[in-house]
């Protein structure tokens, strides 16, 4: 509140465009748009239909992982066991069709399910015992792990409904049916977080742990239903992933953990907890799969990928962060 | 002389923190008696030895969590530097006390550039090692092409090989144990260490109080470089070759070996000891459930399952023990 | 209100520490002469039968992949067909749970510990699985290295493989025939720190060369070997350049199970391709006409043929001091003509390098 007062004096007779640049999102926003500019200049293909449909569909998925991490550092905790949720959840649900015919409602029902039990267990275990949430994730992922392992043996189930495999690749122009799926779940965030009262528990709860406990918050209950709805992200996730690969992979979700922290955190939401930005998750979402994309359409040498992928985001962050600089200055 | 009696007296206050040791004792038993070979000299020699590089990377995030940083580059630094020192000792044919010297240096070079983009750009570190985690393998990559050293001087691959004062132990062991013991009197008992942990405690009020925190910041990444390039120099002498495989499972391992062993993730205290036995213990249970014959595919849920009793065990005696100070 | 807590966490800790250690004590005891096997020794040259057909029944071969994958799992068919054929003591087939160095290690120790006396291991690291070898040789047991090989010096015996750029090669060679001599390709591979990458990189680079100029390599992509980075490269790929690409080659086994997917996605049959291993995916794109042909490797040889020669050195017989080292396993383009024929091709393959195999390479002393 003061923040913005403070704001208003200083902006005296800024335009409507400066203010929006110094939005909490607004800069990233600037960033993805110059950035899908210079690539459209450099790669004349990078507008297609095709290519705005791959890295929709991409951040479809990416934005849900960032909200599985982005609920729960919101309330200054962490989940690592996000991916092997996905996983479990892509290969039960994947194996209900493929081995049992289940009828496709009722196997994502039960896929869903599943992300919202590992969750509360998550939660449980982390509220009964008082152990950090990241010890208590890094176990359990590693138990999540081994039920998908031991289950599949990491076989895959190929033979899942057609439906299913259709839905991963069907698309109005370039938006991908997948992104109706994150549009539903941005939105239901949103209203969550601003007009829910356990939603703004939960960040009051990240926020002053005590302070919200001795305003009567029942703060308990908000840590397990941060990490139910992180359950639920992930398990949709999964489900996405397995719907866009065609086939329930036991693999699914093994290499979520880092974008699952970088996509909120680019996004401005603190490790420390008590905010999510549900704009600035979004857009880092798009940051880090158009830096991606372009090193594919760049023809980038294998072997300096790697550099040029970490010299991309780090530019990317630093210039996000001078512009906000600049307003506070 | 003082701090030796200090060391003994923290032991005698802080007791109850010796729950993580009577775990690891318990699981050492059970898996005495009920896991074929546990005991076998090489089966000790060996887990151990692995058990040393877990916990020197477990210390090199330590340090860093210690002021309420993170760094993901660890692996990457330790990759690195174990190549850096490979292609010395290979190509150059540097002796290779010079050799880890001098890599030691290039992780702190690493460790120095984190702390500099940290302070300077403002940005949270988790981002920025996010990015020169990726910098750095990057430019192994390009350096190397990924091609590991494997012709390694004797007296370096020694350094994991043989056996010590005639017990099953490697000389990895006693390195590690020395780090140990450097890290636990810095923290107790020098300045640094004090100003370090005042940092993570509470940045803003350690400012406030007359600490430059920037140079202190810088300080602790240096040292998470130097210490994440030993642990990678030390994985190179393991596993006899050093090649861009080393520090690539490094992350998880980073983080869940001082948290397992009472480090604070947000920062502010730091259990140095508590570390080793948080390196020896994940190390026991891979080891024991491996032994214990269980269906390949779960040995994960097991490890999960056994690390969540572990630290239940812990937390459970610790709770217990704070409950009967109460009364 | 908090002790009721403490003994809640304490019974729960103890019932799954229960449920916990019957469950390990059950699979524990499975293997039933886990407990009493014999210390790893040196059996003697006596255990030879006099009448040719030697004794393995002392045999006990544990074979150990890299890390759960498909490509591994016809070698315990392998294992098993080589257990009866050879008469073999108790055999293992035992996957680390994970792709670490460590877990491998762990695994190999563990059954050392549990008296098996042979090891076939596909190497975690080209270079650091040589510290174990080298411990298990020095114990007596013999080694050999099972689709991939260590780095020399090694005291592996041998090495069955598929000779990864000779399949990279032919692969190219295969993709180029069917593009009729000339067109762009790109080549999807796995992991950098792997150094079978680096080796299939200059082998589709050497088949290119050989076209002067009439093929293009367009791009290599590198790390797509998981599932959401292939799919996310490969697709972005087909973006970007999918229009002026004639054909497609893949040598690891993701991006070629998801590159044959997203064709398929396209309806693109205009794009060759030619991928590697036989998951069901690539087989039905061949079948449907959405791939070339796919580099088939002979795990299942690999573990049959690894078996018998493991029993063999363990009895005393020593690799012929002009036996190379590195012995190929074989590998064969399958295409539409053969893909309902190839695994009897592998077989028949399999047994004519096991027929062979001792008189050509092994010196054993009566």
């Amino acid at each position: 509140m003061t923040k913005r007062k403070s704001d208003l004096t200083k902006g005296r007779g800024r335009s409507a465009f400066q203010k929006f640049v110094s939005s909490d999102w607004g800069r990233l926003l600037v960033i993805d748009v110059v950035a899908v500019a210079i690539m459209s200049m450099v790669s004349k293909e990078y507008l297609s239909t095709f290519n705005l449909f791959v890295i929709t569909r991409d951040v479809s998925t990416m934005i849900l992982i960032g909200f599985s991490q982005a609920i729960v550092l919101a309330i200054g905790q962490m989940n690592l066991s996000l991916g092997a949720i996905g996983g479990l959840v892509a290969v039960t649900s994947g194996g209900l069709m493929a081995m049992w015919g289940w009828p496709i409602w009722l196997a994502v029902l039960v896929g869903l399910l599943i992300g919202v039990l590992a969750g509360y267990l998550n939660g449980m275990l982390i509220v009964w015992t008082g152990i950090n949430s990241f010890i208590i994730t890094v176990a359990t992922n590693s138990i999540f792990l081994g039920l998908n392992l031991g289950m599949t043996h990491a076989k895959p189930f190929y033979n899942i409904s057609a439906t299913v495999k259709a839905f991963g690749q069907a698309r109005f122009g370039f938006f991908p049916y997948m992104g109706v799926v994150t549009i539903i779940l941005i939105v239901l965030m949103v209203i969550l977080l601003k007009y829910v009262v356990f939603g703004r528990q939960i960040l009051a709860t990240g926020g002053n742990w005590n302070a919200a406990e001795i305003s009567g918050v029942p703060v308990k209950r908000s840590v397990v239903l941060a990490h139910i709805i992180s359950g639920f992200m992930a398990a949709v996730a999964g489900m996405l992933w397995m719907s866009q690969l065609g086939s329930a992979q036991p693999m699914i979700g093994v290499s979520w953990l880092l974008p699952s922290f970088a996509i909120p955190i680019i996004g401005g939401v603190a490790l420390t907890g008590g905010g999510a930005s549900i704009g600035g998750i979004v857009l880092a979402a798009f940051l880090l799969s158009i830096i991606q994309s372009a090193l594919v359409h760049l023809q980038v040498d294998p072997y300096y990928v790697q550099f040029l992928l970490g010299l991309l985001i780090l530019s990317a962050v630093v210039l996000n962060e001078l512009g906000g600089r600049r307003r506070r200055a | 002389m003082g701090i030796i009696s200090r060391a003994f007296k923290n032991i005698g206050k802080n007791w109850y923190r010796f729950g993580l040791f009577f775990v690891t004792t318990a699981f050492w038993l059970f898996f005495a008696w009920r896991a074929t070979g546990f005991l076998n000299s090489f089966n000790i020699f060996t887990l151990l030895r692995f058990a040393s590089v877990q916990v020197m990377v477990g210390f090199a995030q330590m340090i860093a969590l210690s002021a309420a940083e993170m760094d993901l580059s660890v692996g990457a630094i330790g990759a690195g530097v174990a190549m850096f020192v490979g292609a010395l000792m290979q190509l150059l044919g540097v002796p290779y006390p010079l050799a880890i010297l001098l890599g030691m240096l290039l992780g702190a070079t690493a460790g120095f550039v984190n702390g500099i983009l940290v302070v300077k750009t403002k940005i949270n570190s988790f981002v920025i090692t996010l990015a020169t985690s990726s910098m750095f393998s990057g430019i192994m990559f390009i350096t190397t092409k990924a091609k590991a050293f494997t012709v390694l001087p004797q007296g370096f691959v020694d350094l994991s090989r043989v056996w010590t004062f005639g017990l099953p132990i490697s000389p990895l062991v006693w390195i590690m144990l020395v780090v140990a013991i450097v890290l636990y009197f810095v923290y107790s008992a020098t300045s640094l260490g004090r100003k370090i942990l005042a940092v993570g405690a509470n940045r803003r009020a350690a400012e406030m109080s007359g600490l430059r925190s920037s140079k202190i910041r810088i300080t602790v990444f240096v040292l998470v470089g130097i210490v994440a390039g030993m642990a990678g120099i030390m994985d190179a002498a393991r596993m006899e070759s050093a090649g861009p495989i080393i520090g690539t499972e490094w992350l998880l391992t980073s983080f869940a070996v001082p948290a397992i062993g009472g480090t604070s993730i947000s920062g502010g205290n730091v259990v140095v000891f508590g570390t080793v036995l948080g390196g020896i213990l994940t190390g026991t249970i891979t080891n024991g459930v491996l032994l214990m014959n269980v269906s390949n595919f779960f040995v994960n849920f097991f490890l999960g399952l056994i690390l969540l009793l572990a630290v239940g065990f812990d937390r459970l005696q610790k709770a217990y023990r704070e409950r009967t100070s109460v009364k | 209100m908090k002790s009721g807590k403490s003994t809640f966490i304490l019974l729960t800790l103890i019932t799954v520490m229960a449920v916990l250690l019957s469950a390990c004590g059950g699979a524990a005891t499975q293997p039933a002469p886990t407990a009493t096997s014999a210390p790893t020794t040196q059996l003697k040259p006596t255990a030879t039968a006099q009448t040719g057909k030697p004794n393995f029944s002392k045999i006990r071969v544990a074979i150990v992949p890299g890390g759960p994958h498909p490509y591994f799992l016809p070698m315990k068919p392998g294992l098993a067909d080589a257990v009866k054929d050879f008469g073999l003591g108790e055999s293992v087939f035992k996957s680390p749970a994970e792709w670490k160095l460590d877990a491998q290690n762990q695994l190999i120790h563990s059954l050392m510990a549990q008296g098996y006396n042979a090891f076939g291991i596909f190497p975690g690291d080209a270079n650091a699985s040589n510290a174990i070898v080298n411990e298990m040789v020095g114990q007596g047991i013999p080694v050999v290295a099972l689709g991939g090989c260590l780095n020399q010096p090694t005291k592996t015996s041998f090495c069955l493989a598929t000779d990864v750029a000779q399949s990279a090669y032919l692969g190219t060679k295969a993709l180029i025939k069917a593009l009729g001599g000339k067109g762009k390709i790109v080549h999807f591979t796995g992991f950098l720190v792997d150094p079978n990458t680096q080796k299939r990189i200059n082998a589709v680079k050497k088949a290119v060369a050989e076209t002067n100029g009439a093929v293009q390599l367009v791009e290599t992509i590198a790390d797509v070997d998981s599932q959401e980075a292939a799919d996310q490269k490969i697709n972005a790929y087909l973006a970007a350049h999918g229009k002026e690409t004639d054909g497609i080659i893949t040598t690891a086994y993701v991006p070629s199970t998801v590159a044959a997917t997203a064709l398929r996605n396209l309806g693109d049959k205009r794009i060759k391709m030619v991928g590697i291993d036989d998951d069901p995916i690539v087989l039905n794109a061949i079948r449907d006409g959405y791939l070339v042909g796919t580099m088939v490797q002979n795990p299942y040889g690999q573990a049959y043929v690894g078996a018998q020669v493991l029993a063999y050195l363990k009895t005393g017989c020593q690799p012929k001091a002009d036996a190379p080292h590195y012995i190929d396993s074989g590998t064969l383009l399958v295409t539409k003509d053969n893909v309902s024929t190839y695994k009897e091709e592998v077989k028949t393959l399999t047994k004519r390098i096991s027929k062979t195999f001792v008189d050509k390479y092994l010196s054993c002393s009566k």
